[in-house]
C-alpha cells in the first residue's frame, strides 16, 4: 500500500507542476502586466503610476528564465505557489493568504451543513423511493427528482429569494453575520436552496445504487430468512451501497473549502466562492490564479483520498 | 424537502424573521446602507472611487468643503479657519495661505503610541497636511493625482529627488518616510511658517487648486499612522485602516461583507459645538426649494445627528432593492427591472408614495459622449472641411432623447456641450445646432462633404467606418447598434469592432481607433475639469492623457490655458462660450447625455440633498428610528400558513402510500 500511496502522490506532484505551468501561460502571456495594472488602477492614472504599480507587484520583470535566469516571473510563480506565499492581490494589495483564511470560515459554515443536510435528505428519500419501488411514491419521487434536476440553480436562488425572502418573509433575502445567534437566520435560505438544487441528482443516483444492491443474492437470502424490508434496506442495502456514496462524499470534501460560487455570491456570504467571483469581476488576476491553483490542488488531493478510502470501506479492494 | 423546510418553518413559528440586523439595534440612530464592491484602498492619497469616498469622506475631514444646500456647489471652510486668499507673486506664481483651526484632534488610535507612551491621539497641525502632500508627490505611494498638484512649486522635482536618493542611499531608503521627507526638506512650494499655517506656492496660475483642498487627497494624515500600519507583525495596512479627523471613525471593516462607521468623539463638531463652525453645524442658508422641503428645520444644530452607519455588502441589485422595500435599507437607487413600477409619468408611483418613500432626482456632474479620433484620416483633422461636415452630419442624426428612453428609462439630460448643469459655463438655454435631430440637413451636409447618400467616391460603395468598443453585454451592443442604425440612415456603413477591454485600450493607445464611446465624471465642479479632456496637451496619442479624440485646436488650447488660470467671472464666461462654439463647429465629440440619478428614501430619513460629486453627507443625515421600527414590523410579518399547507400536503402524500403498501404486504 505504501508504494501505491507514494506512486499516487508522485503522479499528483506532476499534475500540480503541469497545472502551474498552464496557469502561468494563461495569466501572464495572454494578459500583459501593463493591462493588469491598468485594470487595477483605472484609466485616469498617469503612465508613471502604472510603471510604479508594476514595479511594486513585480510585474516589471521578464517572463521567462532565458531572459533573466535569476529574476524571472516563471520561477517566481512556481516558488510562490509551491510555498503558499501567494503575494498581494492585484485589486487592493491585501495579502492573498489572509483573504483566503478569512473566507474559509464563512465558506465552511455554508458548505459543511449543506453537505450534511443534502446527505440527510437524499439518503432517506432515496431509500424511501427504493423501498416503495414501482409504486406511485417511487414514480412521483423520480418525477420530482427529474424536475428538480432540470431547474437551474439560478432560478432556485431567485425564486427562493422572492418567495421565501420577499413574499413569505421567513428569512433575510441575503446577508451574513457570523454571530452565533444570527448566523442560522442567514444560512437557512441558502441551505434550503442548496439542498433543493442538489437533491434531484443525488436521489436519482442513490436510488439506482440502492435498487442495484437490493437485487443482489444476499438481499434475497435476507428476505428468505424473514428479515423485515426496513431492516434489509438499512442493514444490508445501505451498508453495501456505501462505496459509491463514499466516493461522492469524499470527492466533494475538498470543495467544501472553496465554497459555493453561486450561493455565496447571491446570498452575500463572504466565503471563498464569493472571493473567486470578485476576483473575476475585479480583474484580480493574482487572486484568481491562486484560487484556481488551490482548486486544482484540492481536486488532486480529493482524488487520492477517494482512492485510499476505498480500501478502508471495502476489504475486497487491493492497492496494486 | 420542501415539506421538510415547511415543517421547520412551521415548527419555528414566531422565531422566523427576515430582519438581517440584531434585535439590539432597533431604536438606535443608525443609518443603513449598502455597497456593491469593496474599495481598493482607503489611503486618501490614492482612493479615487465613489465607493472609497463613501468611507474616506466620512473618516477624513478636509481643509475646505462644499456647502450642503447651496447650488451650484460653493466652498466653505472645513478644518481651515477661512477660505484661503490668493496672493499674486512675480513670474506668474501665486500663493494660498491656509490657517488651520486650533485644538483639532485625530481620532483615537493606537498608532499615536509612536509619538508618546500611552497616547491615543494628538492635535492636528499644518505639518500633517504638508506630510500628506509629500506623500502624493512620492512616486512609491502611487497617487493618481500627481498631475494637478504638479502646479505646486517643486512638487514633481521633490518626487524625482526622493527616488534618486532612495536608489543611491539604502540607509535613507530604509528610514521611515516622514524622516525621508524631512531630510529632503519637503516640497519647496509647501511651507509651514507656523504650527497651524500652511502656505502653498504655485509655479503657474491654477485657481482650481482650492477644489483639491475639498477632497480627501489633501486631508491631514498623521505620520504615526503611516509608520504603524505597514501590514507587518499582524498590524493592518494603512490602505485598510484610516486614521483621520472626520466626523466618523471606521469601527469595523470587512471588505467582503460589511463596514461600520461610528461617530467620532474627537471631531471638532462634537467637541466644540460652540464654535458654530460652518462644517460643524447644519447650514442656516439654502435655496428656496430647501425651505419648502423643510431642510432648514435643523439649521444651526451641531452635527452629526446619527450615531452609526451600517453598510452591508450587496453584490446583486435585486436583493438589495427588495431589502430597501422591506425597510432594511434607508435609501436605494432604482433597479432597471422595477423602474416602471416605481416611477410613473416622471413621478413616484402611488404604491411607493403610500409607503412614505420619497424620490430625489439630481443631475450628475458627468458627460457621456461619442468621440472621433481626430488623428484618423477619414474622420479627423487631416480630412479638413470634408471630415468636419461628415462629423457634423453624424452628430445631427443621433437622437439622444430616444436613446435615453430606450436604454436608461429616460434617466439622463441630453447634453448640448461637455458642461453639465451646475457647472460654471453651462447655459440651460443653449441648444447646440448639431445636437438637434435633423436628417435632411445631415443628408445635405453629407453631399457637401462629398459623400452623397453616404457613397464614398473612392470606392463607389457606402462609406465604411469603424466603431471600436469593449462592450460585451447585450445591452451595450444594442446601444452601439442604436448609433450605427442612425448613421445607416445617411448611407454610412459603420462596422462595430468589438474587442476585449485590453485590446480596446491598446487600440486607443496606439491611435488605431476611429469612433468610440466614453464618459467622464468630474473631480470638482469647474469647467476646466471637463474642457481639459479636449486640450491637445492631454492627447492620448502623444501624452497618454485623457483626450482620447486627440483633438487639437490652437485657439481652443489658448483659451483653455486662459480659463485654467482665471477665477469665475465675465471674462472667463466669454472664453468658455468661445471654446464651446469651437467644439460645436469642430464636433470632435457627439455629446450624448448627463446622467440623472434617482434615489429613493424612506419617510424616516431626513436631510437628504444629493451633491452630485462623490461626497458622503452622513453627518447631515438624520433618521427617526421609532418610525422605522414601526414600519419594519408592519411590512415584515412572516406569512406562515403556506408552511403548514406544504407540511400537511407532504404528510397527506406519504401516509396513504405507506398505508397502502403495508396493506398490500399483509
Amino acid at each position: 500500500m505504501a508504494a501505491y500511496v507514494v506512486r499516487r502522490l508522485l503522479y499528483g506532484v506532476g499534475v500540480v507542476l503541469g497545472v502551474l505551468f498552464l496557469l502561468f501561460v494563461l495569466f501572464f502571456t495572454v494578459t500583459e502586466p501593463d493591462d493588469i495594472a491598468r485594470k487595477a488602477l483605472g484609466d485616469k492614472v498617469p503612465p508613471a503610476v502604472i510603471e510604479q504599480w508594476k514595479a511594486n507587484h513585480g510585474y516589471d520583470r521578464p517572463l521567462w528564465p532565458w531572459q533573466d535566469w535569476d529574476d524571472n516571473l516563471l520561477f517566481d510563480h512556481y516558488r510562490r505557489m509551491l510555498t503558499f506565499d501567494f503575494g498581494k492581490s492585484d485589486a487592493d494589495d491585501s495579502p492573498i493568504l489572509d483573504r483566503i483564511l478569512d473566507g474559509i470560515g464563512p465558506s465552511l459554515s455554508l458548505t459543511v451543513p449543506l453537505l450534511l443536510l443534502s446527505l440527510l435528505a437524499a439518503i432517506p428519500f432515496s431509500l424511501l423511493v427504493a423501498f416503495f419501488r414501482e409504486t406511485y411514491i417511487d414514480r412521483m419521487g423520480v418525477f420530482l427528482c427529474v424536475l428538480a434536476m432540470s431547474v437551474s440553480m439560478l432560478l432556485y436562488i431567485i425564486g427562493a429569494q422572492f418567495l421565501i425572502g420577499k413574499v413569505l418573509r421567513w428569512y433575510p433575502i441575503s446577508g451574513f453575520d457570523p454571530d452565533p445567534t444570527m448566523i442560522w437566520r442567514f444560512l437557512a435560505l441558502p441551505l434550503i436552496v442548496g439542498v433543493l438544487g442538489s437533491i434531484g441528482g443525488d436521489v436519482r443516483f442513490y436510488r439506482t445504487v440502492f435498487l442495484e444492491e437490493s437485487s443482489r443474492d444476499f438481499v434475497r437470502t435476507a428476505r428468505a430468512k424473514g428479515a423485515s424490508e426496513a431492516r434489509i434496506m438499512v442493514r444490508h442495502v445501505l451498508r453495501n451501497a456505501m462505496i459509491p456514496i463514499l466516493t461522492q462524499v469524499v470527492l466533494s470534501i475538498p470543495f467544501l473549502f472553496t465554497g459555493s460560487i453561486l450561493l455565496e455570491s447571491f446570498f452575500g456570504i463572504p466565503g471563498l466562492g464569493s472571493l473567486t467571483v470578485d476576483a473575476i469581476q475585479g480583474n484580480d488576476f493574482s487572486t484568481l490564479r491562486t484560487m484556481v491553483y488551490i482548486g486544482s490542488l484540492l481536486f488532486i488531493v480529493g482524488q487520492i483520498a477517494t482512492d485510499l478510502s476505498y480500501g478502508l470501506v471495502d476489504p475486497r479492494v487491493r492497492f496494486e | 424537502m420542501l415539506g421538510l423546510a415547511a415543517l421547520i418553518v412551521a415548527g419555528s413559528g414566531a422565531s422566523c424573521s427576515n430582519d438581517p440586523y440584531p434585535p439590539a439595534d432597533v431604536g438606535e440612530k443608525i443609518l443603513y446602507s449598502s455597497f456593491v464592491e469593496a474599495p481598493r484602498t482607503l489611503d486618501p492619497a490614492k482612493a479615487y472611487t465613489t465607493v472609497a469616498h463613501a468611507i474616506t469622506g466620512a473618516v477624513y475631514d478636509t481643509m475646505l468643503e462644499y456647502h450642503f444646500l447651496k447650488r451650484p456647489l460653493e466652498l466653505i471652510p472645513g478644518l481651515a479657519v477661512d477660505l484661503p486668499e490668493r496672493i499674486e507673486l512675480p513670474d506668474g506664481r501665486s500663493r494660498y495661505v491656509f490657517e488651520l483651526r486650533r485644538d483639532l484632534l485625530f481620532a483615537d488610535d493606537e498608532c499615536f503610541e509612536l509619538s508618546g507612551e500611552g497616547r491615543r491621539t494628538r492635535e492636528v497641525v499644518a505639518r500633517d497636511v504638508a506630510f500628506q502632500l509629500a506623500r502624493i508627490a512620492d512616486p512609491e505611494v502611487g497617487s493618481p493625482v500627481i498631475e494637478p498638484f504638479s502646479n505646486i512649486e517643486g512638487f514633481a522635482a521633490f518626487g524625482s529627488r526622493l527616488m534618486e536618493r532612495r536608489e543611491a542611499d539604502p540607509a535613507f531608503a530604509a528610514a521611515p518616510i516622514h524622516e525621508q521627507y524631512e531630510v529632503l526638506g519637503g516640497i519647496p512650494g509647501v511651507r509651514v511658517p507656523a504650527s497651524h499655517v500652511l502656505e502653498i506656492t504655485l509655479a503657474r496660475p491654477y485657481p482650481q487648486i482650492k477644489y483639491w483642498f475639498a477632497m480627501e487627497f489633501t486631508t491631514p494624515v498623521p505620520w504615526e499612522a503611516i509608520a504603524w500600519y505597514d501590514g507587518s507583525e499582524g498590524r493592518a495596512r494603512f490602505d485598510d485602516h484610516p486614521v483621520g479627523t472626520g466626523p466618523f471613525v471606521l469601527a469595523e471593516y470587512d471588505k467582503q461583507s460589511r463596514y461600520v462607521l461610528e461617530q467620532s468623539p474627537n471631531w471638532y463638531g462634537v467637541r466644540h459645538p460652540e464654535w458654530k463652525a460652518p462644517g460643524g453645524v447644519f447650514p442656516s442658508e439654502g435655496e428656496i426649494e430647501d425651505r419648502l422641503a423643510g431642510r432648514l428645520a435643523d439649521a444651526g444644530k451641531p452635527l452629526p445627528f446619527i450615531d452609526r452607519v451600517e453598510v452591508r455588502r450587496e453584490k446583486e441589485s435585486i436583493p438589495a432593492f427588495n431589502k430597501f422595500l422591506q425597510g432594511y435599507y434607508d435609501a436605494s437607487g432604482i433597479i432597471k427591472e422595477s423602474f416602471e413600477k416605481v416611477v410613473q409619468e416622471g413621478r413616484l408611483s402611488p404604491d411607493m408614495a403610500e409607503k412614505g418613500i420619497r424620490l430625489e432626482e439630481s443631475v450628475s456632474p458627468d458627460v457621456f459622449y461619442i468621440g472621433f479620433n481626430m488623428d484618423d484620416p477619414v474622420v479627423g483633422h487631416a480630412g479638413g472641411e470634408r471630415s468636419r461636415k461628415l462629423r457634423q452630419a453624424m452628430s445631427l442624426v443621433v437622437d439622444v432623447e430616444e436613446f435615453l428612453r430606450v436604454f436608461l428609462n429616460g434617466r439622463g439630460v441630453p447634453a448640448q456641450s461637455p458642461l453639465p448643469p451646475g457647472i460654471y459655463g453651462h447655459d440651460p438655454d443653449y441648444r447646440n445646432p448639431f445636437r438637434q435631430v435633423d436628417l435632411e440637413r445631415a443628408k445635405a451636409l453629407m453631399v457637401e462633404a462629398g459623400y452623397p447618400r453616404g457613397i464614398d467616391p473612392t470606392t463607389g460603395d457606402a462609406l465604411e467606418l469603424t466603431f471600436d468598443t469593449s462592450a460585451t453585454s447585450t445591452d451595450g451592443k444594442q446601444q452601439i447598434q442604436f448609433f450605427t442604425r442612425a448613421w445607416a440612415g445617411l448611407g454610412i456603413d459603420v462596422r462595430i469592432d468589438q474587442t476585449n477591454y485590453n485590446q480596446f485600450q491598446e487600440k486607443i493607445r496606439n491611435n488605431a481607433h476611429q469612433i468610440f464611446q466614453f464618459g467622464w465624471v468630474a473631480d470638482y465642479p469647474d469647467a476646466e475639469n471637463f474642457l481639459f479632456l479636449l486640450w491637445s496637451e492631454m492627447a492620448r496619442s502623444t501624452s497618454g492623457g485623457p483626450n482620447a479624440t486627440n483633438f487639437s485646436d490652437p485657439r481652443f488650447d489658448e483659451l483653455f490655458l486662459s480659463i485654467k488660470a482665471r477665477d469665475d467671472g465675465p471674462a472667463r464666461m466669454i472664453e468658455i462660450r468661445e471654446m464651446l462654439r469651437i467644439l460645436e463647429r469642430e464636433r470632435p465629440w457627439i455629446e450624448l447625455f448627463h446622467r440623472e440619478d434617482y434615489t429613493l428614501h424612506h419617510a424616516w430619513v431626513r436631510n437628504v440633498k444629493p451633491m452630485g460629486l462623490s461626497l458622503p453627507t452622513y453627518q447631515y443625515r438624520d433618521v427617526d428610528p421609532v418610525l422605522r421600527a414601526k414600519r419594519r414590523e408592519q411590512w415584515n410579518q412572516p406569512v406562515l400558513w403556506p408552511a403548514w399547507v406544504v407540511a400537511i400536503g407532504a404528510v397527506a402524500l406519504i401516509v396513504p402510500g405507506i398505508l397502502t403498501y403495508w396493506r398490500e404486504r399483509q
